[in-house]
């Protein structure tokens, strides 16, 4: 089984409505060879606003899936994305 | 013939049972609102939990030794339940066949209701952030999203006649995507969708987790021995890995077990040596849908 891969997205600079709209960059999203990554609207990240219909993030949805090849985090103009080895 | 074809086939295939999309079968399990709330979050059903489990990490959770076959029981009950739904979050009921070119020509002929629309893949919105015009809706499923702009194609026409839905269909075959007819939820069918692996949220639980989201076609690929010069054109088009070029036999072997019968491979073979026969007139692969 090995280690299990641990993909953590900084959400203070993509996605939340913060710097880099997901839905516009999405560079991750296709580079990502078994599309491991999830494009959403934002859920239970603010407690009294549950749901937002136009805040999306990504979130790193197959991870076991994920072959560890680096592609995203390479791709990532923010470096807001990190694998663990 | 599948299990679904038996019960609600009507002595034929499931989904060329005209009543499976009828407007009566919408208005008697009260889809419309239900519909409505699925598709409105329809992106977060993924993460959202059900009984505290996500698919954040699926497979991890499905290696595990007993959770794990637990797990995959009661993924597949849900997706096989044929009860009326009651949780727009779930996907309950929504369950798949790859359909051949022709049998999705016929569904468009014979069964689909109008109006007729054809929408962006949200699969491929979702996992790979492009916007591909793309799956095909009947009945109500077509006057929800009619109320959601965000899956409504900027560019492309989007309220289809029927004969444009079949040349659209078609177009999207001969590309290399997987016809298939879903289930939203049962016992009503409406949609049409042209389906790419790894990114179709419905065939990637079957291909990579073994989860029955999808059945294979009622069909299965035949080589005509004779004819297959070894061109290999066909083995490109092939989603599931089932086609293989034998160098020591100049042709193309084909593995029976792997093919969902979508015939996509037919569209790029220029000497006609690939055919759909019947799944069942292999002995060998009888039910195993």
């Amino acid at each position: 089984m090995g280690r299990k891969t641990k993909i953590t997205i900084d959400y203070s600079i993509c996605g939340d409505g913060n710097k880099i709209d997901p839905r516009e960059c999405g560079k991750c999203l296709r580079s990502c060879d078994p599309a491991v990554f999830l494009l959403h609207q934002t859920v239970g990240v603010k407690e009294e606003d549950p749901f937002d219909p136009q805040i999306w993030r990504i979130t790193p949805l197959w991870t076991s899936l994920c072959t560890r090849c680096m592609k995203c985090v390479n791709v990532c103009p923010e470096k807001a994305i990190e694998v663990s080895l | 013939m599948c299990d679904y074809c038996v019960k609600h086939g009507a002595g034929g295939k499931w989904y060329l049972n005209a009543r499976n999309y009828s407007n009566e079968v919408a208005e008697e399990y009260n889809l419309k609102d239900f519909l409505m709330e699925q598709y409105m979050n329809f992106e977060q059903i993924s993460i959202r939990k059900v009984y505290g489990f996500s698919a954040v990490g699926l497979g991890y959770s499905l290696q595990m030794p007993i959770i794990g076959r637990v797990l995959k029981h009661f993924a597949e009950k849900m997706l096989h339940s044929e009860k009326p739904p009651k949780n727009p979050f779930k996907a309950e009921g929504h369950m798949g066949q790859v359909v051949p070119l022709d049998d999705g020509i016929a569904i468009l002929e014979n069964c689909a209701v109008e109006p007729i629309i054809e929408k962006y893949c949200m699969c491929r919105y979702m996992y790979r952030g492009v916007k591909e015009a793309c799956c095909i809706n009947f009945g109500v499923m077509s006057e929800i999203i009619e109320k959601l702009p965000r899956f409504i194609p900027v560019k492309e026409k989007f309220q289809l006649t029927r004969e444009e839905a079949i040349q659209r269909f078609t177009e999207h075959n001969k590309k290399g995507y997987i016809g298939t007819i879903w289930y939203g939820p049962f016992p009503y069918i409406n949609n049409l969708c042209s389906c790419e692996s790894p990114e179709c949220a419905g065939i990637r639980p079957r291909v990579d987790f073994g989860i029955k989201s999808v059945y294979k076609a009622e069909y299965i690929i035949d080589i005509q021995q004779d004819l297959c010069r070894g061109c290999k054109s066909c083995v490109s088009m092939c989603q599931f890995g089932a086609l293989r070029f034998s160098v020591s036999s100049n042709r193309v072997l084909i593995d029976h077990n792997k093919c969902y019968g979508c015939g996509t491979c037919i569209h790029a073979c220029k000497r006609d040596a690939l055919r759909l026969v019947p799944r069942n007139d292999f002995p060998g692969l009888k039910g195993k849908y």
